[in-house]
């Protein structure tokens, strides 16, 4: 991603939905991007960890979503970014995917192949990149591998058979034994998806740190 | 429910849903288009027969769910 020629520039960014103005466009899913943001699963130590970050003085200030309502990902997890943003002061800033394509393509995830959401980028005060968050956290693409397999195995299907190679006649069989797989498991890729912009923000801040620290050193 | 159409259920952006209404339309095949993100009566609906589109109702009741491996979007 070309960060020192984004077209997210201030002013963009500043263009972007509120929360609220999502919510409010949103023809889908108002009852689960409720329910996901009374339900969700930060902790105390998690707020507090975006409240420091926010608290720094070159730290975290903005946060811009790429998002769309009918997408099962999106009210998983935007509602928590919009909680987390309300308890830090962080700015939140969300931008649909199919109006703004030009945004889209800067986030692109699968070597450049897939267009997933949502898509969660931090910036500092002053509008500098620090780092993003793409559509769920590792664990859950381990899940969804493991899904796969362990349906396959249960199908008698070709070893490596993947939810869109699964054959017409039993991919209906497929996606429901998958989602039965998968469905207890997603309270856990909400926790992992924190842990992981926690970790991704925390090694942005210190990595940043540390050069400013090697300048003044120097 | 009755149809003498297909239905396909679809999401405006989807890749496999893009890809399988361009064969279609190049076929020149009779379809009944219904999009998904714009109501959440046709978003039920659709969640009813699957939990990715693009999704296809037959005229004998057949669903289909994704289009030859493109990428398909989970709407649950």
């Amino acid at each position: 991603m070309p960060r020192d020629t984004s077209v997210v520039t201030p002013e963009r960014f500043a263009e972007g939905l509120t929360y609220a103005e999502f919510l409010a466009q949103a023809t889908v899913n108002a009852d689960k991007f409720e329910h996901y943001h009374r339900t969700s699963p930060l902790t105390a130590d998690d707020l507090a960890f975006f409240a420091e970050a926010v608290a720094r003085p070159d730290g975290l200030a903005k946060i811009m979503a790429i998002a769309e309502a009918w997408c099962g990902d999106v009210y998983r997890e935007l509602p928590t970014v919009a909680r987390i943003a309300e308890a830090s002061g962080a700015e939140l800033r969300i931008f649909l995917r199919e109006q703004n394509p030009d945004i889209m393509d800067e986030f692109l995830s699968n070597e450049g192949q897939s267009r997933a959401i949502p898509v969660v980028v931090f910036y500092r005060r002053d509008h500098r990149y620090l780092t993003h968050f793409t559509e769920r956290a590792a664990v859950a693409h381990q899940d969804l591998a493991d899904a796969q397999a362990a349906v396959t195995a249960d199908l008698q299907l070709p070893a490596g058979t993947k939810l869109g190679t699964a054959p017409q006649d039993q991919r209906q069989a497929f996606i429901a034994a998958l989602i039965a797989r998968i469905e207890p498991r997603l309270p856990e890729w909400q926790r992992a998806a924190i842990q992981e912009m926690r970790s991704l923000l925390a090694t942005a801040l210190k990595t940043t740190e540390a050069a400013a620290g090697a300048r003044v050193t120097a | 429910m009755s149809v003498s159409l297909p239905v396909v259920y679809t999401i405006r952006g989807c890749d496999a849903c893009v890809k399988l209404l361009d064969k279609w339309q190049a076929e020149g095949m009779a379809f009944e288009e219904r999009r998904v993100e714009t109501s959440q009566v046709l978003m039920d609906e659709a969640r009813r027969y699957g939990a990715m589109v693009p999704i296809v109702v037959w005229p004998d009741g057949r669903v289909e769910q994704g289009f030859e491996g493109h990428i398909s979007c989970f709407i649950i």
